[in-house]
């Protein structure tokens, strides 16, 4: 890693460790096979052999594998940085639901990378400055769009507040499921989430808005990727609280969303204000539209049809 | 003759001192097998309870730990995990201070061979096999503390006595 220049380290997104195959980077420009000099073509590149993909993880865990079996069940590890790695190989399954995951064969590790101000134009659309709220948003792309970075921010933005334009700084709570958002390493965030945020760390995104609400008073309740019936059931009880919801799903486009029927019973019941669709068109993070929970209701009777307004 | 009687008292005194020994050397084998005890007892708490990665569990039991010995014992794991490079695994660390240890601290073989088991499989576990491997660790240094109490309530006197008589028999010899 040492021997890659500067433009490839500094966009670089991905580490990709795969059994008995070669060591690749995934950057912004492209991607890249390693060997021990650097960028070499798939010939040159070093093989993983099990025992690196062992001892990444057991470095990755602290060699200690029961701490982090829960993660480890769910198939990913938060590491320091705010950084991640995602595994792949062979399932133990006990009840029909995952109990464990051996024989690891592919490691990705994802690189965490702030972008502050990436949510700075899109806060117009989303802060109401009359109401002194934030409106009921969802976040909505293919996965590696930028929806967390944006969310990351977002959280950022609302819990600083904004002196020049006297936007207040509010309470914000955090439910992040994987240490996605805030990237928390033994609990303490990593990355700037803003000064009055709250983060449930590792927590079931469900229970952790319901213990948010209850213990934390947020203005804004944040969270990443909605998707399950009992995630639908706490963002409806947020939204009766009073609390604004500022969440992501992942969707290619408003069609796609609305074919699920849990994202599609909150449009129909217009509990999103605003719906953001998210591209990497020119880059992560590139705001394809943003429409109004109103427009999305139409587009629903209408027959999935998007609008971008 | 002062040289004499000199000699004698030395003698003596060698003797006694080298029976004082051994009878400490049995008390500090009590001691140390309750220290492990409380440190492997501490160890399940940290990572059955509180999950705590092995680096600051032992870390957290070193400082609750009283004797120097001990203490050391879960001091030095820590930090052949804590350097990187230095050991593959757990196991590796902990039966490599063991190994060590066993020319400082006062526990015999059949405790070793007890405390050495615990290695095997160490943080390379889910938590509830951890926690049991501990626990069965924990039953088998309890068995050898009871043993080891009884051998130095026996052994103690015996070895002072042996070492005070002895040197007596020794002068009586030389003179």
């Amino acid at each position: 890693m040492n021997h890659l220049n500067a433009p490839v380290t500094g966009e670089l997104e991905e580490i990709r460790l795969r059994t008995g195959r070669p060591l690749l980077v995934h950057s912004g420009r492209g991607e890249y096979f390693l060997g021990p000099a650097g960028i070499v073509d798939a010939g040159g590149a070093c093989r993983v052999h099990q025992a690196d993909i062992q001892e990444v993880l057991l470095l990755m865990t602290e060699y200690s594998m029961y701490a982090r079996d829960e993660e480890l069940r769910r198939g990913y590890l938060a590491l320091p940085g705010g950084h991640r790695a995602g595994f792949s190989g062979r399932t133990v399954l006990e009840n029909n639901s995952v109990r464990l995951l051996r024989d690891i064969s592919g490691i990705n590790i994802r690189i965490c990378r702030e972008v502050k101000g990436a949510g700075e134009k899109l806060l117009t659309h989303l802060y109401c400055d009359r109401d002194k709220r934030v409106r009921h948003t969802l976040l909505v792309s293919a996965p590696q769009a930028g929806k967390t970075t944006l969310l990351r921010d977002l959280a950022r933005l609302l819990s600083d507040g904004d002196v020049g334009t006297g936007r207040p700084g509010l309470k914000v709570g955090i439910v992040d499921e994987r240490s996605e958002i805030a990237g928390c390493y033994l609990g303490q965030p990593q990355l700037d989430i803003g000064q009055r945020s709250d983060v449930l760390d590792g927590c079931p995104k469900a229970e952790g808005m319901m213990m948010l609400v209850r213990s934390m008073s947020p203005q804004v309740v944040v969270t990443d990727e909605l998707g399950r019936a009992e995630d639908i059931r706490a963002v409806e009880e947020v939204v009766n609280t009073g609390a604004s919801i500022l969440a992501s799903a992942h969707g290619q486009s408003v069609s796609e969303l609305l074919k699920r029927p849990s994202l599609a019973w909150l449009i129909e019941n217009r509990l999103f204000e605003r719906v953001v669709l998210l591209s990497r068109a020119r880059g992560p993070g590139t705001v394809e539209g943003v429409l109004s929970g109103e427009a999305l209701y139409r587009a629903k009777e209408a027959g999935g049809q998007s609008h971008v307004c | 003759m002062f040289a004499k009687w000199l000699g004698a008292l030395l003698v003596l005194a060698a003797a006694a001192a080298w029976g004082e020994r051994q009878a400490i050397r049995l008390r500090r084998r009590v001691v140390e097998l309750e220290e492990f005890r409380l440190a492997l007892r501490l160890l399940m708490a940290e990572i059955g309870y509180t999950a705590t990665p092995l680096p600051r569990a032992l870390e957290y039991v070193a400082s609750r730990l009283k004797g120097s010995g001990v203490r050391s014992f879960f001091t030095e794991v820590r930090i052949q995990l804590a350097e990187p490079g230095l050991v593959d695994d757990a196991s590796t660390a902990w039966s490599r201070v063991a190994a060590v240890k066993q020319e400082t601290l006062a526990l015999e073989a059949d405790d070793w061979a007890v405390l050495t088991r615990v290695a095997a499989g160490l943080g390379a576990l889910g938590r509830d096999d951890q926690v049991r491997q501990l626990e069965l660790a924990d039953a088998q240094l309890s068995s050898l503390a009871t043993e080891a109490t009884e051998v130095c309530r026996r052994g103690e006197k015996m070895w002072r006595y042996l070492g005070v008589f002895g040197g007596l028999a020794i002068v009586i010899l030389l003179l």
